[in-house]
């Protein structure tokens, strides 16, 4: 058995790694500071240095960690309930409902791409999309009707999201929602911090507690009900958190794919594949990757920033590709 | 109740998915340290009838497990009363042996799923009555289809339930695994735990069980020592099979020769 001895020091490597990232984030940017600057500015905030410290590189050091955590956690607990490495939080529909949320706000002028209505839009669209995932899936259902469902829901926001950019009042409108979707950190405010901590903290106590299920669930849904799971419970408890907790970082930073994928592969295999402590390495692999991802956008000299969304893409792909590489082997041997 | 040692009582059960009865008017008893051997045609309804006594599936009728009716159980309780272990073995990822073994062990795990001591020794005993000592460490799905069924044998065992409802265990296993796995319930019911397997190879039936119900059409026609409930007429009735009494020299077995032209 992996010993817990492995499993502690593995999450404080990454927890070590989390927070020189964050120190790095700090010190990222136009006007690069050192770390001695970053603290006391921190701790004074007094001058220019203060300024972008606290209230320009701070939030956004702050938001990636947490909305990385809240992907890397989700992502986890979705590939617990489903057994499958290939479940991913979008699978459900909350991040393309809490997208089409917010572009439905930036569309109709009601505010710009950066405000508080957009947050509280989309964290509304993704519970919209859940509740609406739950009717129709009903209480006792199988996985593959909640799933079919959540495509159909996916599909559906999708195309709302098509619809808006097509009817946008003006092509700037189109361009600012465009470039939401893409996904950003830039220029978000401790306002966002505030809006979105509380949903995702609460989504990391929903998926969490139902650690033991999943491990439970990896001799199939049949014996973990026979084992005392009540899995219409964590059914819900893993629907409701994901929507909670991916809502709300979708709504505050656009749409960032991959991070709830690739996270949990990223530590999958120094678990011991045991789908109940994945779940807290996986949380802190997600907000080092997206950390690591929104420190090298600001990195890359050029004219405009390159979207976090695009960057988590164009570096998670190949990344993702080299590991079902290196353990398509492993992979053979576990049925889908 | 009539015996303080009926593990588990069931009367009138029924089962129906969608307007179809499955099982019908079934009625059985289970009693400590016996190991009962169901057996039935193909969609005789065996399975559904253990998941109903598994509380796995909705079923009318009464069945009352240790003095309790099954539905008043909270599912953890339940899951410390009677393990359940199904058809096939699903592992969904390549977790260690141990790790796997100790999942027998959820019923008494906290949020975090730790073992504590007692559940250290249970695992240990566990791997210990189906020599599973020995893959330790490997990853299940490294296993052979035996391994892992005896494997998935040990994390029903780890529970330590008074009652183990087993589904076809020996289903897809070579004759060696076969002996070596009913062998395994049988010294488990010796310890004192009342077992109700499912089996197709009515040679087992008849050689290891204690009592053997047989089913058919949902319902359960026969329950009754091997030989009696296993007489060449039913055979011929319920399995539709020609079959002679094979005298081994030490035991008589039903041996079959051939189908019956019509059944």
């Amino acid at each position: 058995m992996i010993g817990t001895r492995r499993i502690s020091s593995l999450v404080a490597a990454l927890a070590v790694l989390v927070l020189l990232l964050m120190l790095v984030s700090l010190m990222a940017g136009p006007a690069p500071l050192s770390p001695r600057a970053v603290l006391s500015a921190l701790v004074s905030g007094d001058g220019v240095s203060g300024l972008i410290v606290r209230d320009i590189r701070l939030p956004r050091a702050l938001l990636a960690a947490l909305i990385g955590a809240t992907f890397g956690l989700s992502g986890a607990a979705l590939q617990g309930l489903l057994r499958n490495p290939l479940a991913e939080p979008a699978l459900f529909g909350a991040p393309q409902a809490a997208a089409a949320g917010a572009a439905f706000v930036i569309a109709f002028g009601l505010s710009s791409a950066t405000s508080f209505a957009v947050p509280v839009a989309g964290i509304a669209g993704s519970f919209v999309a859940t509740g609406a995932l739950l009717a129709i899936a009903g209480r006792r259902t199988s996985l593959t009707v909640t799933l079919l469902a959540g495509l159909a829901i996916a599909s559906f926001a999708g195309a709302c999201v098509a619809l808006i950019l097509n009817l946008a009042p003006n092509p700037y409108i189109a361009l600012e929602i465009a470039f939401w979707l893409l996904g950003s950190l830039q220029d978000r405010s401790m306002d966002h911090v505030i809006i979105a901590a509380p949903f995702m903290m609460a989504s990391w106590i929903v998926l969490a507690a139902q650690a033991r299920a999943f491990r439970a669930l990896t001799l199939g849904e049949e014996t973990a009900i026979s084992l005392g799971i009540n899995m219409r419970r964590v059914r819900l408890a893993v629907i409701a958190g994901t929507a909670m907790g991916v809502g709300a970082a979708v709504a505050v930073v656009g749409a960032i794919g991959f991070v709830g994928l690739v996270a949990p592969h990223l530590v999958r295999r120094a678990t011991g594949y045991d789908p109940a402590r994945i779940l807290l390495p996986s949380a802190l692999a997600g907000a080092a990757l997206l950390l690591a991802a929104d420190i090298g956008v600001r990195l890359v000299p050029g004219p405009v920033e390159i979207k976090l969304g695009v960057v988590t893409a164009l570096i998670g792909v190949p990344f993702f590709l080299a590991i079902i590489f290196s353990e398509r082997r492993m992979m053979l041997e576990t049925p889908a | 109740m009539t015996e303080s040692a009926a593990l588990l009582q069931a009367k009138e059960v029924g089962v129906r998915i969608g307007s179809k009865p499955i099982v019908a008017d079934a009625a059985l008893t289970l009693r400590a340290g016996e190991l009962v051997v169901l057996v039935g045609p193909n969609g005789a309804g065996k399975t559904t009838l253990l998941r109903a006594l598994a509380g796995l599936a909705l079923a009318s009728g009464d069945i009352i497990v240790q003095g309790t009716p099954l539905h008043h159980l909270a599912p953890r309780a339940r899951a410390k009363i009677i393990a359940y272990l199904p058809q096939g073995h699903v592992f969904h990822w390549p977790m260690e042996v141990s790790a796997v073994v100790g999942l027998g062990r959820q019923p008494y795990a906290d949020a975090f799923s730790a073992l504590s001591p007692e559940d250290r020794i249970a695992v240990a005993r566990a791997m210990a009555a189906t020599t599973t000592e020995p893959f330790v460490g490997r990853a299940v799905t490294s296993l052979s289809g035996g391994e892992q069924a005896r494997v998935a044998l040990a994390r029903a065992l780890a529970t330590e339930a008074p009652i183990l409802l087993a589904d076809e265990p020996t289903a897809s296993l070579d004759p060696r695994h076969q002996l070596m796995v009913m062998d395994i319930l049988r010294a488990t019911a010796h310890r004192g735990t009342g077992v109700l397997a499912i089996l197709h190879d009515l040679v087992l039936a008849s050689r290891y069980a204690d009592r053997v119900l047989v089913m058919q059409h949902g319902r359960i026609v026969a329950d009754d020592s091997p030989d009696a409930a296993l007489s060449l007429d039913r055979l011929a009735s319920v399995f539709g099979v020609e079959a002679v009494v094979a005298d081994t020299g030490s035991e008589c077995v039903p041996f079959i020769c051939r189908p019956l032209p019509h059944a």
